[in-house]
């Protein structure tokens, strides 16, 4: 293993500004910087640091995840001494809001589309624009992505989405 | 004209090898506006991950893309094997190198025919075409297959280099070469190719930066961003990698980036062979994954590779997020097309290297009926052909298959 | 008789047909030799024909009905009609007349003229593109064309092909100077045969198939059979005027008039070969910038030349 100095610095940068982080980040191995779920208001705050003062500018990608009763998207971002930043945010899945991030990474907007296709994620102030990647005509409420929907009960000639009716499961 | 016309590029169109749409409003043969849509190719790999194992993934992730299905095979794999803690042998990492450079050679081959093509320079398309035929018997020969060579598995690679393989690839990286030399000296002085290529299709330093491009389009715009030599996977760590970077921004840039790459490709697969390690190829990983996550970056012929995996400490993987690299590529296209002619579109969408199934992802095979596994090789097949055309009153067994690819 | 023979069969209608699909095949082949391809057999250009007019020859809705199937029999007349005024077995044409080079001329006019009515026509996207950009092409090309084919006949003081052919054969050294005009009318003559790098108008990976992207069937082959047909016309022209070669016998002759034809063939063959097409507006400042001075500079040579040559 090497030094990570990099790594270190650019962990000590966030701590400093939120002190309250400690323990919620953690250098994973060379050039990773892993986060753990944060809440809506504090992702915003911390989100808005990071790529700003923090030298983390370069986005990559955000990555859904289901984590049961909670949605989490991981947005991955980067600085100029190449260490990624795994920033995780998570929403409840009855009220999946975040805001979209495409008014300062304008590559941000296929994968939150996205992630509004695949997860049901409610993206505030996403630009107006045909939907991503999903066919036309997919039956709405339809979230493939998310743990409770089944393939095994998606009719592809038809589109239509049948679970079978048992009790006490819930149709999305 | 006083009414701006709006032309449809595709889903069906000549230049596009995969179905894309892209909706041009044109003012005289000026592009004022592009709409750039896609998603006609999703095929639900992510999902289709959740429900296999992992060594059942890797055959589905292989998939994604027919040109750079080894390097998708070979990040997947890393992910499962940091997650399990396992490091490969050096010689299988070594393999794996030279499997990626042999594939990157017979990308950017492609790549160059495809790219005289779309500006009406059909001779390029076949000298190049030809050229990587000789790449692809090397690739089958190495791992079985002329794409989706199923070499890697996790833990290692399934096949080992023979002395005789050995001399292959060198006879075969000896031709590239000297073929590759025409190609960049064509690339460079071709006054009418220069006059296509030169200044269009413009994504400077700064742009390359905040539409997130990557691999040759952002190396074109002086981005030095080779995941190669900024984290290196495989044997990328002692064999020397020189990123090559351009300051033309533009498609000619992205053109010259790609035809040097070749070149170092070529010294790349040279020092594999003269320093390939021995050793096991393969190293046993546990079927259950411990939990956790990865991501891992790797460098495919087009650019960055990303790829997420989650493990549950199950045999099968909780998450899987694959970016490819043209999906990161796509966004800045609107503003290249912006202000060039129409005639320069379809290069322009063509200079990023687009991979449609790669930005979409996924595959899904319904053959569940029969569960049934057969494997059929080149001759048997043949004669399922002629017999199936038999029955149906043709005779196609007077037919001869020239088996050479080299028919001068 | 011997003039409903002449006009349809030889050399009218039927050669015509069969040259232009011999050359169609030579072109091919040549083209697929110098790109490392074995190329079609010999019948395939006759293949093709045989099989477009067997297809279902399909009229968009939005078309005009009368004037969509009409375009391409125009384009195949005037281009067989300007194959009768052209030398082909010895100096002399069929009809020769004097100033039959300029008929010709504007005879090779009309099939571009219907190659954008045909886009027009059409009333598909692809297709106006492509007939904005055969008339586009048409306003370069045509200039440096004519002032190329007009200087020779310059010095010759003819304006028939025949005239021509005959003042150079009888002073064959004078074809030297007019070489610049033969490089110029060999590099504007792809624009109008809309080749590569001039072919804009139909530029495949672009607008699809450009001004044809409707057409099909039998409409289709006789526009095909047209751009075969004004192939082996231009060339002939381009023969006649700036190789004139020729013997008092027909059957040398005519030998000697399938050798000019194919070498200006394999020029055009190698010309396509070794290009990437350029843009329309690369097009239009290529001509004008330097296909059409050098044709002023020279005529202007022919005509000081006239003065000081002894005739």
């Amino acid at each position: 293993m090497s030094e990570l100095i990099a790594e270190k610095q650019a962990l000590a940068t966030i701590l400093e500004k939120f002190p309250f982080l400690e323990g919620k980040l953690e250098i994973q191995r060379r050039q990773r910087i892993i986060s753990s779920a944060l809440e809506r208001p504090l992702f915003e705050e911390v989100f808005g640091f990071v790529t700003t003062d923090g030298g983390f500018d370069n986005f990559h990608l955000v990555i859904g995840v289901d984590d049961g009763d909670n949605l989490g998207f991981i947005y991955v971002l980067s600085n100029d001494d190449k260490v990624m930043l795994s920033l995780k945010q998570s929403a409840p899945k009855s009220n999946p809001a975040i805001k979209s991030v495409c008014s300062v990474f304008p590559n941000a907007l296929w994968h939150e589309r996205e992630l509004v296709d695949l997860f049901g994620a409610i993206v505030e102030e996403l630009p107006e624009g045909p939907t991503y990647p999903l066919p036309d005509g997919w039956p709405a409420g339809n979230y493939p992505l998310r743990k409770e929907w089944k393939v095994e009960y998606f009719d592809k000639v038809n589109m239509t989405y049948n679970p079978p009716v048992t009790a006490g499961k819930e149709e999305e | 004209m006083a009414k701006n016309l709006v032309i449809p590029i595709g889903p069906q169109h000549p230049s596009l090898k995969e179905p894309a749409c892209f909706t041009i409003t044109l003012e005289g043969e000026k592009v004022v506006n592009a709409v750039v849509g896609t998603g006609y190719n999703h095929r639900g790999l992510e999902k289709a991950c959740e429900a296999r194992t992992f060594i059942q993934d890797l055959y589905i992730i292989e998939r994604v893309c027919g040109i750079c299905s080894h390097i998708h095979s070979t990040t997947f794999c890393q992910a499962v094997e940091e997650l399990a803690g396992v490091e490969i042998t050096r010689r299988a990492a070594y393999i794996r190198t030279i499997m990626a450079e042999l594939e990157r050679l017979h990308s950017h081959l492609l790549w160059l025919g495809i790219a005289g093509h779309e500006v009406g320079f059909d001779t390029l398309l076949m000298y190049s075409w030809r050229d990587r035929e000789l790449v692809l018997d090397v690739l089958a020969a190495l791992g079985g297959n002329r794409v989706n060579y199923g070499i890697n598995t996790i833990g290692g690679v399934r096949r080992d280099v023979t002395p005789e393989l050995i001399e292959q690839i060198r006879k075969v990286a000896d031709i590239v070469e000297e073929r590759n030399k025409y190609y960049i000296q064509l690339a460079l002085s071709e006054t009418t190719l220069a006059a296509r290529l030169g200044g269009i299709g413009k994504l400077s330093h700064d742009d390359a930066i905040k539409f997130g491009a990557v691999g040759p389009v952002s190396r074109a715009a002086e981005v030095p961003d080779d995941i190669r030599v900024t984290d290196p996977y495989a044997a990328y760590d002692e064999v020397p990698v020189t990123a090559i970077t351009d300051n033309h921004a533009d498609v000619f840039g992205r053109t010259v980036v790609r035809v040097l790459e070749i070149m170092e490709s070529v010294k790349m697969i040279r020092f594999c062979l003269d320093n390939l390690p021995e050793g096991d190829i393969v190293t046993k990983v546990p079927r259950k994954i411990p939990e956790g996550e990865v991501l891992i970056r790797t460098e495919a012929p087009r650019g960055e590779d990303a790829h997420y995996v989650r493990s549950n400490g199950t045999d099968k993987p909780d998450r899987v997020r694959v970016r490819a690299a043209s999906e990161a590529n796509w966004h800045g296209m609107k503003h290249m097309l912006e202000g060039d002619y129409l005639a320069d579109v379809p290069i322009i969408i063509a200079a990023i290297d687009p991979c449609y199934s790669c930005t979409d992802r996924a595959i899904i095979l319904d053959n569940h009926d029969t569960g049934e596994q057969s494997v059929t090789d080149w001759r048997s097949l043949r004669e399922y052909s002629i017999n199936w055309y038999k029955v149906r009153g043709i005779d196609t067994s007077k037919i001869k298959i020239a088996y050479s690819p080299l028919i001068f | 008789m011997v003039a409903l023979f002449n006009i349809l069969v030889f050399p009218g209608f039927i050669f015509l047909g069969v040259y232009a699909l011999l050359f169609e095949f030579l072109d091919r082949r040549i083209y697929a030799r110098l790109q490392n391809r074995m190329g079609p057999p010999w019948f395939q250009p006759l293949a093709d024909f045989l099989k477009l007019i067997g297809k279902e020859a399909v009229i968009p809705a939005e078309a005009d009905k009368k004037v969509f199937p009409a375009l391409p029999i125009f384009a195949l007349a005037a281009v067989t009609t300007a194959f009768l005024y052209v030398p082909i077995w010895s100096g002399n044409s069929l009809l020769p007349f004097s100033g039959d080079l300029i008929v010709v001329l504007y005879l090779l006019t009309i099939p571009t003229l219907t190659f954008f009515l045909a886009g027009w026509y059409s009333t598909s996207v692809y297709a106006t593109v492509g007939s904005m950009r055969a008339l586009t092409q048409l306003f370069s090309y045509e200039v440096p064309l004519f002032m190329a084919l007009l200087a020779p006949a310059l010095l010759a003081d003819s304006w028939s092909i025949s005239g021509i052919s005959q003042f150079y054969a009888a002073h064959p050294l004078y074809i030297l100077i007019n070489i610049p005009a033969f490089v110029v009318a060999i590099v504007s003559c792809q624009g109008k045969l809309e080749r590569v790098p001039f072919d804009m108008p139909e530029a495949e990976t672009e607008i699809v198939s450009g001004t044809f992207v409707e057409y099909s069937g039998r409409f289709y082959a006789v526009f095909r059979m047209a751009i075969d047909a004004e192939l082996v016309v231009v060339a002939a022209i381009i023969a006649a005027i700036f190789l004139p070669f020729f013997t008092a016998n027909p059957v040398v002759g005519f030998i000697l008039f399938v050798v000019k034809t194919i070498i200006i063939l394999f020029i055009l063959a190698v010309f396509r070969s070794v290009m990437a097409r350029i843009r329309i507006e690369q097009m239009v400042k290529f001509c004008w910038k330097y296909l059409v001075p050098l044709a002023i500079i020279q005529i202007i040579v022919n005509i000081l030349l006239k003065g000081v040559l002894p005739l």
